[in-house]
């Protein structure tokens, strides 16, 4: 790409997160992430590149997929060198034009399941942008641009590597058609730049990599024969790694004799607790009451959930004078709430912890199999440095809840830092976290071993906590 | 063995579980530097806490219900039949603790001031719940000194016909002497507390405590 194409490249593709439905497990049922799926697409400059990569993506039917453009790893320039871009006089289409560290490094966030940050690149001052583009929850990563098959280190991470060789020809007439008519730029000067920068480039360093290419797709999007057998490939793959069914497996594996690890803290059951929980598991209980109780619990919790955090020794001075040996939180405090039944008890969180981040996670059964699918995830930005509380009312076959976790452990929060709270648990849903994330701290004021074997294993003691809450029963 | 560790131990003194997480809410609420509204705020937490654990010295029935799985739960219920007091003004600040847990509790105040001729408490004002004999009593006043208004509002209590066993005394901060005095007066009273301070100074100002609860908690300080 030369220059000027550079600075009104309007039609240039940055970072594309595409969502078409809730995403279904990412990790085994020991909480470890599968690696994504990842298709390189090289090719020369207009040669088509992008094209095949949304025609893969239209033609998988695969949830949540991203499309990461080469375009935004154009490495800062040095002053010298960003004056000859502003003179239509820098390489562009050099390899030393890009960044290949920052491009591995999100990649291989990518690779790993984990939330990243990609760069954006500002093509009317020729640097990158201070502003980065959030992506997470990718199951598929397409990763396009003249050199995506150039860095060794990233072709180790492609599963699928893909070259489009469209003739030089039809890529410069393309070239010439296109900036005349989109960019306001005279034929001539597209021809100089394609002699001077494009052509070398693309002879020199492009070319050479179809050698690391599975496959050449000669003609591009032309060529539907050739994407047709793509597609069946990338299918086969994608299908041969999805994750197994949770539920029944977090069940299966349980066996009371196991016991359960001291992350477990249960909510002394002093008479109170026992009352509330009575009124809880009780199906003649009206919402009014229901609604009552569960918030008062929730308060309770949450009580419990903050004392286990780490605090700090702090001495004070009282009114009379003395001082007083106390402790205070010096650590942030997110608030994950798993909706929609979450929201319950974020806002028992809200009434005691005033300075408190609140993060939210949309996890819903798929309507036929119940196995949990993400659909929305919110995070606040800086919570790899916060204590995180989780919270979910109930913890039944403990998918829903791993999910959870692993979201905030994909987002960088270390496991140590995590609390989960839930007003009931089973012992097998607590024993399944338990197996996936060890250090995880898990807060319940009340374990019921009863789950409903008849659909699916999402009800337990309390019923449907959501559909009671909000008064949704069927 | 200190005065405060006698009052610790005592079996009818119920301390709130001394984690860390108590001693940093008492830490903001004990700092002279707090400014009103976490001080409100604060102290209305640990109020819910006592409250809480005040409850749990009411008796429960046993009860069995079905779970909407089918399967019988075995529980408790509340056996219900409580009221709170307030001792005037500071008690009132913890009224809200108690509503927000019993929805339309009933609720009677007592007004107690020292007499200055006799510096004896002497009653001023009550207006209690008619059917308080029969009723479990959630006494509450946020700081216990010398105990002189808390037992003569006990003494009051006794009068209305409600039995001494009934009566919870909840509060936040109490100095020893006082919890032992009144443990000795009332010998089936039970105190609900959130921490036990050393000692009082001349003024009758438990130390090092938190200075004037009512006028912190109310915006009357000079």
């Amino acid at each position: 790409m030369t220059a000027t194409a550079h600075r009104s490249a309007k039609t240039t593709t940055s970072t594309l997160m595409l969502k078409s439905d809730g995403r279904p497990p990412w990790y085994t049922p020991d909480g470890k992430n599968l690696p994504v799926y990842m298709v390189g697409i090289a090719g020369g400059s207009a040669s088509g590149k992008t094209s095949v990569a949304r025609r893969i993506v239209e033609s998988l039917d695969v949830p949540w997929v991203v499309i990461i453009s080469m375009d935004s790893f154009y490495r800062q320039l040095t002053p010298k060198e960003s004056r000859q871009a502003f003179e239509n006089n820098h390489d562009f289409d050099h390899p030393t034009s890009f960044d290949f560290a920052t491009a591995l490094r999100v990649l291989q966030d990518l690779k790993q399941g984990k939330a990243t940050h990609v760069p954006q690149y500002d093509f009317t001052t020729h640097s990158p942008s201070k502003e980065t583009q959030h992506v997470y929850g990718a199951s598929v990563v397409i990763f396009e641009g003249i050199f995506a098959l150039y860095d060794p280190t990233i072709l180790q991470m492609m599963d699928v590597k893909i070259f489009v060789d469209t003739d030089s020809d039809i890529c410069l007439a393309r070239r010439i058609k296109r900036d005349v008519a989109e960019r306001a730029r005279d034929p001539l000067g597209v021809l100089q730049q394609y002699d001077r920068f494009v052509k070398p480039a693309y002879d020199g360093f492009v070319r050479p990599t179809m050698n690391n290419a599975d496959v050449i797709i000669p003609r591009g999007l032309d060529n539907q024969v050739a994407i047709d057998l793509m597609i069946q490939h990338i299918k086969r793959q994608l299908d041969e790694r999805t994750a197994t069914i949770m539920r029944p497996v977090l069940v299966d594996r349980y066996c009371s004799s196991a016991g359960l690890r001291d992350t477990l803290v249960t909510l002394p059951q002093t008479n109170q607790v026992r009352a509330m929980q009575t009124i809880l598991c009780d199906c003649s209980t009206l919402r009014d009451d229901f609604v009552f109780y569960s918030d008062r619990l929730s308060r309770l919790i949450i009580e419990c959930g903050l004392g286990q955090l780490r605090l700090d020794k702090k001495t004070i001075e009282t009114p009379t004078g003395l001082p007083y040996q106390g402790y205070e939180l010096s650590s942030v405090v997110t608030g994950v709430t798993v909706l929609r039944a979450g929201g319950v008890m974020e806002k028992a969180l809200r009434s005691v912890a005033r300075l408190a981040n609140y993060g939210k996670i949309l996890i819903v059964g798929d309507p036929k199999t119940h196995e949990p699918r993400l659909h929305y995830a919110k995070l606040p930005p800086s919570i790899m440095q916060h204590r995180v509380l989780l919270m979910d009312p109930t913890i039944v076959s403990g998918a829903n809840a791993m999910m959870a976790v692993r979201i905030c452990v994909d987002h960088g929060v270390h496991e140590e830092s995590i609390v989960f709270l839930s007003l009931l648990a089973t012992p097998q849903g607590v024993h399944a976290i338990q197996t996936a994330f060890p250090k995880v701290k898990i807060v319940v004021a009340l374990l019921d071993p009863h789950i409903a074997k008849d659909d699916l294993l999402i009800r337990s003691g309390y019923g449907l906590f959501g559909d009671r809450y909000f008064g949704t029963e069927c | 063995m200190s005065l405060s560790s006698q009052a610790a131990e005592h079996p009818r003194l119920h301390q709130l579980s001394q984690t860390n997480q108590l001693k940093a809410l008492m830490t903001i609420i004990r700092d002279k530097n707090t400014k009103r509204g976490d001080f409100v705020f604060y102290s209305d937490r640990v109020i819910r806490l006592l409250v809480e654990e005040g409850l749990n010295y009411l008796p429960v029935n046993d009860k069995e219900v079905i779970t909407p799985m089918g399967v019988p739960f075995q529980g408790v219920s509340f056996q219900g039949r409580i009221c709170g007091v307030s001792i005037m003004r500071a008690g009132e600040s913890m009224e809200q603790g108690l509503r927000d847990v019993c929805t339309s509790v009933r609720i009677g105040k007592v007004l107690i001031q020292r007499d200055e001729r006799t510096a004896q408490p002497k009653l001023y004002y009550s207006k209690l719940p008619k059917d308080i004999s029969d009723r479990w009593v959630l006494l509450l006043d946020p700081m216990l000194a010398t105990g002189g208004s808390a037992m003569k509002c006990i003494e009051v209590l006794i009068e209305a016909g409600v039995k001494e066993d009934r009566i919870l005394f909840i509060n936040l901060i109490c100095a020893p002497e006082g919890v032992l005095k009144m443990l000795e007066k009332f010998p089936s009273l039970h105190i609900i507390t959130a921490e036990i301070d050393e000692s009082m100074d001349a003024q009758k100002f438990i130390l090092p405590g938190l200075g004037d609860f009512g006028d912190r908690y109310f915006g009357t300080e000079d």
